[in-house]
């Protein structure tokens, strides 16, 4: 019905929209979310033919190119075709007339119907919206924020048009009112079949009320395709950062911004400045639009890259094996944690990575690279580093702190002396430490706990790697220190897009920084998912336990490794073919002891236990 | 209802009527000459003079003097004047019917065509029928009202002819009906225009800023989206909503619009109050003077009242109780 070819918007020599290709058909619901300032009420009026600056490129509904029809045409399809709910801000509506006046006022203006009809019709559409009937005479300035956006939307039906455009119809509402108007719109628009164009910087909002979903920056579509799965994966950098700085009650990880501000380019990607895994091409060309993988993205690297990848990695010590055949994919700027009891093979898995231990086998992937077990040379350093749980005996007490974090220039040869106390300085006070002589000099001893360990990051951030694996690094610390690293470890992760590995046994804190969890057992991940799914929503048993045993402030004792039918238990012990909790899984069953469960996908987790199929069926 | 503003307009009248009382007595010399015109000190003899200070009050205390001038206007009496040889009221309401026509066709006149220029003005902003209007407005702005009296006196009366030069009907003419009133606007026509020439740039400039304002604001965006013809949009959208300021003005409009008309019925010999103001102070006619200063102090007010009744008619923010309210 809507189609929309190379659009292009200027205001004067301020290009607002560059390029826009979007298709609607009939009955779809499209929402364009993005920031302030992206251009989406701009790409709203100018459908509507009432955008201030100049118009190029096509807008095609059915069949009719809007941006070349002059405006006595343009006059018939507004409000008849396509009509708008705008942004119920100050004076949306006229100030001088009533609720009623205003919604018939369309009907007789396009002669559907006479004066007596059209009062008629607004009043069935301001009931249909749910307006008090004595609202009907009131003027706009004795209507709640609410009715007024019930108006707003009745106004908008009074013609009874085949498109809507709903200008960020919820902002400005409360919680309960918005509830009611995104039902509200919904069944109206369920009900009339109408097609729905959302500009929305409310992913909430835009999640319940459209099927497909483009993400707009700075004039440009950086990513496009269904609405599920865009929020609960998103590709593009910057869709995960409107992901990540949205309060939403599923969320778990600390809210995190986007770096930088927008600003509007002509060549490049847009969102290159602020994009914490953009390289050369970024700027000198603007990346298309392109299918991968069931939606579109518009990145030169085709989304948000794997840094590290972990295939089929074993390490065993004599014949235990303390890592088996683990799969890992972290992506760039995101954290994934590793949580698991003691002795699960977290630390294991990280001096694996680091080049500590040596794989027994499988492989790993650094940005796409296959790296050897002998292959780890300085460049692989620059790239990842480690910070370590006990932060007083990771750093030598021989060097002051100057020494200490200098260590990593000097094995590089990068810079000469000043540039690298230089350096120091700098990332001394990135992770807000002093960078006075007399602290320069200070050895580990001299220090506190927290500068020890804020020493030890700086040390591993000095060379700016990609990678960040962070076995325990907080565990040392008290509860105060510890909420300071991890702000700390956060606000450098926005910063410059670090990604992080982070090791730890506790969840409650895992769950704060971490996007994605991955639980060890033995060895093996049994569930890894999306941190906010796998603590709302846990799959395995072990990993229930875990969160049970989190914790709380309750003064409730969790009870977890609840009562195993003592015969079963008896009868497998020792054979270790089956699951490695299946003697302490409440839901353990015979054959647990016997078969091994292998990880498969279950809704966004994956998760690894033989009872799930029982469990998913009955839910379904 | 409205009571807050209509004690407001009973207290501006009440310091009038104590100005108009209190200023002829505090002024040097004798106070009878100042209440009743130096013409009066012709036929002076003792025995009216006593009778004058007894009428007046002038031999007993303040108080008891403005009760005798309290009792006197509401009976009607605001003096006689010597000059005339009537009383005050009989010869200012001879004149007023001619200031109430000039003054509030010029009133209506100027508010109406500054309103619609403004509108058409602040709709085609930087377009070139907009920029000559403003130029041509800001230099007629430069004119006292006067000036433009003259000139059009000049050009339609002296040199073309076209229109009566003085007065405000031909007099001894013995026209009737029709007839009469069509006399009438004749004579009216150029004291109107000049009144009207010169009240139009202001209100004009502030109506073409209202608008330009105005049309930025979102109702007008989702007026234009409704598919709305681009005159409802200006007039009863955006325009609707620019005319509030100056409604305002209108009221303040009033008081000035007076002092030019004093100017304007000097010129065209407009048998006005202002005109009648004009001789009297020439003829140090005190009692005409205070008595045409009262009336249309009066009237101002009224006028005022009037325009801040209108206000709540047309602006449904401004409840019935006359305040604002906040939303």
């Amino acid at each position: 019905m809507l189609e929309i070819k190379g659009l292009e918007v200027n205001y004067g020599k301020r290009r607002i929209l560059h390029g826009i290709d979007l298709t609607l058909k009939r009955g779809e619901s499209l929402s364009i979310v993005g920031e302030s300032g992206g251009g989406k009420t701009t790409l709203g009026l100018s459908i509507m033919g009432l955008v201030e600056g100049t118009v190029r490129g096509e807008i095609l509904f059915d069949g009719k190119n809007l941006a070349l029809l002059p405006e006595k045409e343009l006059r018939k399809i507004r409000w008849n075709r396509i009509a708008m709910v705008f942004q119920n801000v100050e004076n949306a509506l006229n100030p001088l007339y009533t609720a009623r006046e205003q919604v018939s006022e369309p009907i007789v203006a396009h002669k559907i119907g006479n004066r007596d009809e059209a009062k008629k019709r607004a009043e069935e559409l301001l009931n249909m919206v749910n307006l008090r009937e004595e609202r009907f005479y009131a003027y706009p300035h004795q209507l709640s924020g609410g009715e007024k956006q019930r108006v707003l939307i009745a106004m908008a039906l009074a013609n009874d048009p085949d498109l809507i455009i709903l200008d960020e119809p919820t902002t400005a509402l409360d919680a309960l009112t918005k509830a009611e108007i995104i039902s509200l719109i919904r069944n109206v628009c369920n009900k009339r079949e109408l097609t729905i164009l959302l500009l929305t910087h409310d992913l909430s909002a835009a999640s319940m009320l459209s099927d497909t979903m483009a993400v707009l920056y700075a004039g440009r579509i950086l990513e496009f395709g269904s609405t599920s799965a865009l929020l609960s994966n998103p590709r593009h950098p910057y869709t995960r950062g409107l992901l990540r700085c949205y309060p939403s009650m599923t969320t778990t990880k600390d809210l995190q911004g986007i770096r930088g501000r927008m600003e509007f380019f002509d060549n490049g990607c847009p969102f290159y400045p602020r994009c914490t895994q953009s390289v050369g091409i970024c700027r000198e060309e603007t990346p298309r639009l392109e299918e991968n993988d069931g939606r579109f993205i518009a990145c030169h690297r085709g989304g948000i890259i794997p840094l590290l990848v972990v295939r089929n990695m074993s390490k065993s010590f004599n014949s235990s094996k303390a890592v088996d055949s683990i799969d890992l994919t972290l992506y760039e700027g995101e954290t994934l944690a590793l949580v698991g009891e003691t002795g699960s093979g977290k630390t294991t898995t990280a001096k694996i990575i680091i080049g500590l231990f040596e794989a027994t086998e499988g492989q790993i992937f650094l940005e796409g690279k296959r790296i050897l077990d002998h292959g780890r040379d300085k460049n692989f350093y620059r790239t990842v580093q480690m910070v370590f749980q006990n932060p007083m005996e990771s750093l030598s007490h021989r060097l002051s702190v100057l020494e200490s974090v200098r260590e990593p220039l000097d094995i590089q040869k990068l810079g000469d002396r000043a540039q690298r106390e230089n350096r120091v300085r700098r990332i001394l006070g990135e992770v807000e430490l002093p960078s006075t002589p007399t602290f320069l000099n200070k050895y580990p001893h001299q220090l506190s706990q927290g500068e020890t360990q804020r020493v030890a990051i700086a040390r591993a951030l000095i060379l700016n790697p990609k990678l960040l694996i962070a076995d325990e690094p907080t565990s040392a610390l008290d509860a105060s220190t510890q909420a300071k690293v991890v702000k700390l470890l956060l606000n450098l992760q926005e910063k410059r897009g670090i990604s992080m590995l982070f090791i730890t046994h506790n969840l409650a804190l895992a769950r704060k920084i971490s996007d994605r969890l991955a639980v060890m057992l033995r060895g093996n991940i049994v569930e890894e998912g999306p941190s906010n799914e796998i603590v709302s929503n846990p799959l395995h048993p072990y990993t229930e336990d875990l969160l049970k045993a989190a914790p709380t402030l309750s003064s409730n004792v969790p009870v977890v490794h609840a009562s195993v039918p003592e015969v079963i238990s008896k009868k497998n012990e020792g054979t270790g073919t089956g699951c490695h909790y299946a003697s302490r899984c409440i839901k353990g069953t015979e054959v647990c002891f016997n078969e091994k469960p292998r990880l498969r996908i279950c809704s966004s987790h994956k998760v690894a236990c033989l009872n799930l199929n029982l469990k998913t069926e009955n839910e379904e | 209802m409205k009571t807050a503003k209509i004690s407001t307009y009973a207290i501006a009248f009440l310091i009038i009527l104590s100005l108009n009382f209190l200023l002829p007595r505090m002024m040097p010399g004798d106070p009878l000459t100042a209440i009743c015109g130096e013409e009066a000190l012709i036929e002076m003899t003792p025995e009216l003079r006593t009778e004058l200070m007894h009428r007046f009050a002038l031999d007993e205390p303040l108080g008891k003097q403005f009760f005798v001038y309290l009792t006197g206007i509401v009976r009607g009496d605001f003096g006689y004047s010597y000059y005339y040889n009537a009383p005050v009221l009989e010869v200012v309401l001879e004149a007023l019917p001619w200031t109430l026509l000039l003054l509030g066709s010029s009133l209506i006149l100027s508010t109406l065509l500054s309103i619609i220029m403004g509108i058409e003005s602040g709709w085609r902003r930087g377009r070139n029928s907009d920029k000559s209007l403003l130029t041509a407005t800001m230099i007629m702005n430069g004119f006292p009202n006067f000036f433009i009296g003259i000139v059009l006196l000049l050009l339609f009366g002296v040199y073309l002819g076209f229109l009566p030069l003085q007065g405000a009907k031909t007099p001894y003419s013995g026209l009737s009906g029709l007839n009469l009133m069509l006399d009438i606007a004749r004579h009216l026509v150029l004291p109107l225009t000049a009144l009207t020439l010169s009240q139009i740039p202001s209100s004009y400039l502030l109506m073409r800023n209202t608008m330009i304002t105005t049309l930025k604001e979102p109702f007008v965006l989702t007026a234009k989206a409704k598919g709305l013809s681009e005159a409802s949009v200006r007039y009863k959208h955006a325009g609707r909503n620019a005319i509030l300021p100056i409604v305002t003005t209108t009221g303040v409009r009033v008081g000035i619009i007076v002092t030019g008309a004093l100017f304007i019925e000097m010129i065209f010999s407009y048998p006005g109050v202002g005109l009648l103001i004009y001789n009297s102070l020439l003829m140090r006619d005190y009692p005409i003077l205070q008595g045409a200063f009262f009336i249309v102090t009066v009237f101002v007010i009224v006028a005022n009242f009037v325009v801040d009744s209108l206000y709540t008619k047309i602006d449904p923010r401004i409840g019935i109780d006359g305040v604002e309210h906040a939303h």
